[in-house]
């Protein structure tokens, strides 16, 4: 193999891994609120100062699979929290998802923690957005597509990983 | 002893990341599940103060609760009866699963409870009270060789409201080692933590880390002789102590309403919650969670 292919697919390896993000991760596009609960705002929200709590209840409750900085790499399918698709629900869907659950998912339901904790939590999951922009840039987009393109940037064809879109 | 006390200290001093917001019921059954793939392990006592006549009594049991899914919670429970001026007794086993039924959030969430019991009739760690409740004067050399096959169900139905947790169990059970019909149960119970909103600081007194509440609980009878003639009541205040990230400690005292009923129970329970425990084991045998 000349250098150029060589060099072609390292590019894309760490084009793929600078993501740092779960590879099997992809959204479940049925997981979706109710219209009213999208529409509910964060109490809290006005508090920002809360979400340093709330970062106390993420370690707690989340990180074994979100990691501490929400990245999803500690199972199959957690979620990267600060991936687009995520940062972009309103906090009024994020705060269902976590009273909720998903059990599809293995994601429990965590109405038991009590529902201003849960909104705290929320504000956590906010700064997890910020961190993103600030670090290496906004992730955009699920990890395997983020993959998929990296790859067609540098024509690796010798790449064999199956790849599915969400 | 002594290296059991430091077995016990140091857990209960690990500061391992965790969500140990335990329920603070001894006998209601919330709808809230075990997280899938972590394991609880709780010691526990119940200790009778009984009437003039009547032996005291500690009957200590363990419960190992494993999440299976986000909907299935299983638990495996051995126990054991130890009667002042008596004797020491291994009463038996039980397994019980808990299925939640609905997937979502609802005003009243239904779990459905199946538990097999395998005791002896020296059992009095009184997990649930049905029937007439167990029986209390008997030595444990009468009661030991009578064997009960049991099968348990319940009915749980549960809410949360304004932080506030309300539960109601109804339980049925058929032992098919006697004739004694099905026999029926209730519990109640009511809780709510101290403190609705975290603090940005570890702390360990924090009014967060406190739940308080109380259960009602007793027996209903039989198919043979229903009603709450000649069956045991007990109304109970509990609270729950998040010690750590991942340890909590439980206490009760009940207090009997009824001539069959010791007129204290006090509960303790101590649970360690192994987080991640189904992958930290699939990760032992080179698999991923």
């Amino acid at each position: 193999m000349s250098k150029i292919g060589v060099g072609s697919v390292l590019a894309a390896f760490l084009a793929a891994s600078s993501f740092a993000q779960n590879p099997h991760y992809q959204p479940d596009l049925e997981w979706r609120p109710p219209t009213q609960s999208q529409t509910r705002e964060n109490p809290l929200a006005a508090r920002p100062e809360l979400a340093a709590g709330g970062r106390k209840l993420f370690v707690r409750n989340c990180a074994e699979c979100h990691g501490r900085d929400g990245a999803g790499l500690e199972k199959k399918h957690s979620a990267d929290l600060q991936l687009a698709v995520v940062q972009q629900e309103s906090d009024g869907a994020l705060f269902w998802k976590i009273t909720n659950g998903n059990a599809k998912r293995g994601m429990p339901s965590f109405s038991k923690i009590p529902e201003l904790q849960r909104w705290q939590i929320v504000l956590y999951v906010r700064t997890l957005k910020a961190r993103a922009e600030s670090g290496s840039g906004a992730k955009s987009q699920p990890p395997i597509a983020a993959f998929q393109s990296a790859a067609a940037l540098t024509s690796c064809f010798l790449i064999s990983t199956p790849i599915r879109i969400p | 002893m002594k290296s059991i006390l430091t077995v016990f200290l140091s857990l209960l001093l690990l500061q391992v990341s965790a969500g140990a917001q335990e329920s603070p019921f001894f006998i209601t059954y919330t709808h809230h599940m075990e997280e899938p793939g972590n394991l609880d392990l709780e010691v526990s006592t119940t200790n009778g103060i009984t009437r003039s006549g009547q032996n005291a009594y500690i009957a200590p049991y363990v419960e190992l609760e494993y999440g299976v899914t986000a909907r299935w919670t299983s638990e495996l429970y051995l126990e054991g009866q130890s009667t002042s001026g008596d004797s020491s007794v291994f009463t038996g086993w039980r397994w019980e699963n808990r299925y939640k039924v609905l997937g979502r959030e609802h005003w009243i969430n239904p779990v459905l409870y199946l538990e097999y019991e395998n005791l002896n009739e020296a059992s009095r760690i009184q997990k649930e009270i049905e029937g007439g409740g167990p029986d209390l004067v008997s030595p444990n050399a009468l009661l030991t060789p009578t064997h009960d096959h049991e099968l348990e169900g319940k009915l749980i139905l549960s809410s949360d409201y304004r932080d506030w947790n309300i539960s109601e169990n109804f339980t049925l059970a058929k032992n098919f080692s006697q004739s004694e019909g099905v026999e029926f149960g209730y519990a109640f119970g009511v809780s709510r933590p101290l403190a609705t909103l975290a603090s940005a600081h570890d702390c360990r007194l924090c009014r967060e880390n406190f739940v308080l509440g109380a259960e009602l609980y007793g027996g209903l009878g039989s198919t043979l002789d229903f009603g709450v003639h000649n069956t045991a009541h007990y109304f109970a205040p509990v609270i729950s102590w998040a010690l750590s990230d991942n340890s909590t400690l439980r206490l009760s005292p009940g207090f009997g309403l009824a001539h069959e009923t010791n007129p204290v129970l006090l509960r303790f329970g101590y649970t360690y919650e192994f987080q991640g425990f189904a992958g930290r084991v699939a990760k032992l045998f080179g698999r991923r969670p």
